[in-house]
């Protein structure tokens, strides 16, 4: 997984690149991991395009991330979610949760003109 | 088992009556028709009860010899119990299979005359 | 009148791999397999005799369909090649055909028809030829017309391709939105578009919204939405606050709590997508799964027997095989590597330790005589993933697909039944290989007995032929 800063429109913007599977294996190593990037700033973005496959505990996991990032006033939001994952996150209806971006400088971008954390 | 052989413009047809297994197997495989690889032949199966592993085995490996795999060794007449031997082993793949033994000797015929 | 209907493997290989667990030929459409809604249309056409072709297995057709008496019509079977022409076909069903006018009906389409017009005339005197076509499919004539009636209705006819997921999908729509209209489709119901099978548990806050079509032994848990255009088949569970909506659940799949099913297909423990072909196996059990049947007890004695036998084949060779293992292992002629083999379940694989033993010396002939590179194999058949007898394990990267395509014929062995019949083995080769043949006709054909002398069979010939080197 790659994290990486990003300014957009003079906010800090966190963007993960996920990979491979998140599942009942790897999903609580991968919360403490968002936790520290969580500190560096609540406006995140999850690109999704390597995510190839995601069962009910990642799922469970980048549910926790959001109310995380809801919780210090932030954000997190979806890009590239291929037509599998895409699937598991409607069926369970996890998709109204999130606002969810074709592509990761799409989703980085929409973080612009809003009010900054913390400031407002 | 017992194998009546007649010939009808050119095309060997055997018949087999009773049951094609290990031991009638070597009779089937020591047949002059069966051996010569230029000869076609019909086997007509009306008459052949029964059928096992090593008789399919007989037949394939005859079609085998053949000089044209698919088409020195011709299939008719068989009743559901062989056809379903042929099918789960696979084997019918291997074959044409015709209903009628005289529609069979007719496509052997075409075939020896479109390859001569 | 007589019908052929005539199916290549090929039309239909998409299905294995969607469904690997039906045969294509009883898919579903609308809770009917595709091969009933051919047969009605036959006998709405005025047929008495059918004829089922086809170049690859139909077992569990034939074990569906028998011989036609259910429906008051005669079945019989064949098979072709897949490159026999209409020609080709009539002559090698020349007995079926007799002198009767017959109507071909080949491909793997969908036929829109309306059972209340009279295609009976029709089929009887028009010209013989093409009576409708489509890729991939066509209905086609054959033998003298008789004689024009003096009431000519005209009938209208299409087919449409089912060539993947999208067009399976809108052909399952189609016939359960045109309902029991036009087609003949099972279930009761007081109103049309509602279509219920024996036994459905609806509890009391279920909504239900036409069109449905639902099978047997179904269960609909509290809160559940259905419909509109909801295909459930049968033995279906669906969980608390879930909803099906525009989408076909498969026969035997259980759909867990709180789950939105809208525009897809649900088949086991796996989802997809018709629009886009994606598909995804669920892996938590509690959101989409199979019900298992109960096949379990049926292969107990077989498998039973096998473990046994292993035991007592690991006891008697354990002291040759520590013996024989260490000593060529000093001497660098005991290889092992793992490879990955395909399982007898669908689409699964195991790693299982293939030993070489290189270098021929009277030792290693020894060991080979002794089955003993198959020795660490027989502990797989304690734990049920190898049959002590039964096929040649293939390598997982090879005919894949072949596999899933003859999934009833293949169950790896330590021994394989080519071995014991003294085939000349093939190599890998699923279906080519003559080895395969007997492979498939014993593993029909076994019971325990039977696999008993046959083990002993392999043994003694691998025996004779590797102790000749």
């Amino acid at each position: 997984m790659k994290f990486s800063l990003d300014n957009i429109d003079g906010r800090l913007v966190g963007i993960a690149r996920l990979e491979g599977r998140l599942d009942a294996r790897n999903s609580k190593p991968f919360q403490k991991t968002f936790l520290e990037w969580l500190e560096k700033t609540p406006l995140l973005v999850f690109d999704c395009t390597l995510l190839e496959f995601i069962d009910t505990s990642g799922l469970g996991a980048i549910v926790g991330c959001l109310r995380k990032a809801l919780e210090k006033e932030g954000d997190l939001r979806l890009a590239g979610l291929n037509d599998k994952v895409s699937m598991v996150f409607e069926m369970t209806q996890a998709k109204r949760l999130f606002s969810i971006f074709a592509n990761q400088s799409d989703a980085a971008s929409s973080f612009a003109g809003e009010p900054n954390p913390g400031t407002a | 088992m017992t194998i009546t052989e007649t010939s009808q413009i050119g095309i060997a047809i055997l018949s087999l009556n009773g049951t094609l297994d290990a031991l009638s197997a070597p009779d089937f495989r020591n047949n002059r028709s069966v051996i010569d690889p230029e000869k076609s032949v019909v086997i007509d199966m009306e008459n052949l009860d029964f059928i096992d592993s090593s008789g399919i085995g007989a037949i394939v490996g005859a079609s085998r010899q053949k000089r044209q795999p698919v088409g020195g060794i011709i299939l008719s007449c068989m009743n559901d119990r062989v056809r379903k031997v042929f099918e789960i082993t696979n084997a019918q793949k291997l074959f044409h299979i015709f209903d009628d033994t005289i529609a069979a000797v007719d496509f052997a015929a075409t075939r020896q005359s479109a390859r001569a | 009148m007589k019908t052929i209907l005539a199916f290549r493997e090929e039309e239909y290989a998409w299905v294995h791999e969607a469904f690997p667990c039906i045969h294509p030929l009883l898919l579903p459409l609308c809770n009917k397999p595709f091969i009933e809604f051919l047969i009605d249309f036959a006998i709405i056409a005025d047929s008495s005799s059918l004829r089922l072709l086809c170049d690859g297995g139909f077992d569990a057709v034939e074990r569906y369909c028998e011989n036609g008496s259910r429906w008051g019509i005669d079945l019989s079977y064949g098979s072709i090649h897949p490159d026999d022409t209409i020609h080709a076909m009539l002559g090698k069903n020349r007995k079926f055909c007799g002198e009767e006018r017959i109507m071909i009906i080949s491909g793997f389409s969908f036929i829109r028809y309306d059972k209340r017009l009279n295609y009976k005339s029709l089929a009887n005197t028009m010209a013989a030829g093409e009576w409708a076509t489509c890729p991939g499919g066509r209905i086609t004539l054959s033998g003298m017309p008789g004689k024009t009636p003096a009431h000519w209705v005209d009938a209208p006819l299409s087919l449409m391709p089912l060539d993947g997921m999208a067009s399976y999908y809108r052909a399952s729509m189609e016939a359960l939105e045109s309902g029991a209209d036009r087609y003949v489709l099972p279930g009761y119901g007081d109103e049309p578009g509602c279509a219920f099978g024996r036994n459905v548990v609806i509890s009391k806050s279920v909504e239900i919204r036409k069109p449905v079509s639902i099978g047997n032994n179904v269960q609909l848990l509290a809160d559940t939405v259905i419909g509109p255009s909801a295909i459930i088949g049968s033995n279906v569970i669906i969980d608390r606050k879930s909803s099906v909506e525009s989408s076909i659940v498969f026969d035997n799949t259980y759909i867990g709590e709180h789950l939105k099913i809208n525009g897809r297909i649900a088949s086991g423990n796996r989802l997809n997508d018709p629009k886009s072909g994606a598909s995804i196996a669920m892996e938590d059990p509690h959101l989409l799964s199979g019900i298992k049947k109960k096949g379990v007890l049926r292969s107990f004695p077989r498998k039973f027997t096998h473990a046994v036998a292993a035991l007592v084949m690991i006891a008697v060779l354990f002291i040759p095989f520590v013996i024989l293992r260490s000593l060529l292992k000093l001497r660098g002629q005991w290889k092992s590597a793992r490879t990955d083999f395909l399982s007898e379940a669908t689409g699964m694989t195991m790693s299982l330790g293939k030993v070489e033993l290189s270098t021929a010396s009277s030792l290693t002939s020894i060991a080979a005589a002794l089955s003993m590179d198959r020795y660490g194999w027989l502990f797989r058949v304690l734990t049920g993933q190898l049959a002590l007898i039964g096929s040649k394990p293939l390598p997982a990267e090879k005919n894949r697909l072949e596999i899933t395509r003859s999934a009833l014929s293949y169950r790896p062995g330590v021994f394989s039944y080519a071995e014991a019949e003294e085939w000349p083995s093939s190599d890998g080769d699923a279906t080519g290989g003559d080895a395969a043949i007997v492979e498939r006709f014993h593993i029909a054909h076994s019971t325990p007995l039977s696999d008993i002398s046959l083990i002993i069979k392999a043994f003694v010939n691998r025996f004779q032929e590797k102790s000749i080197l």
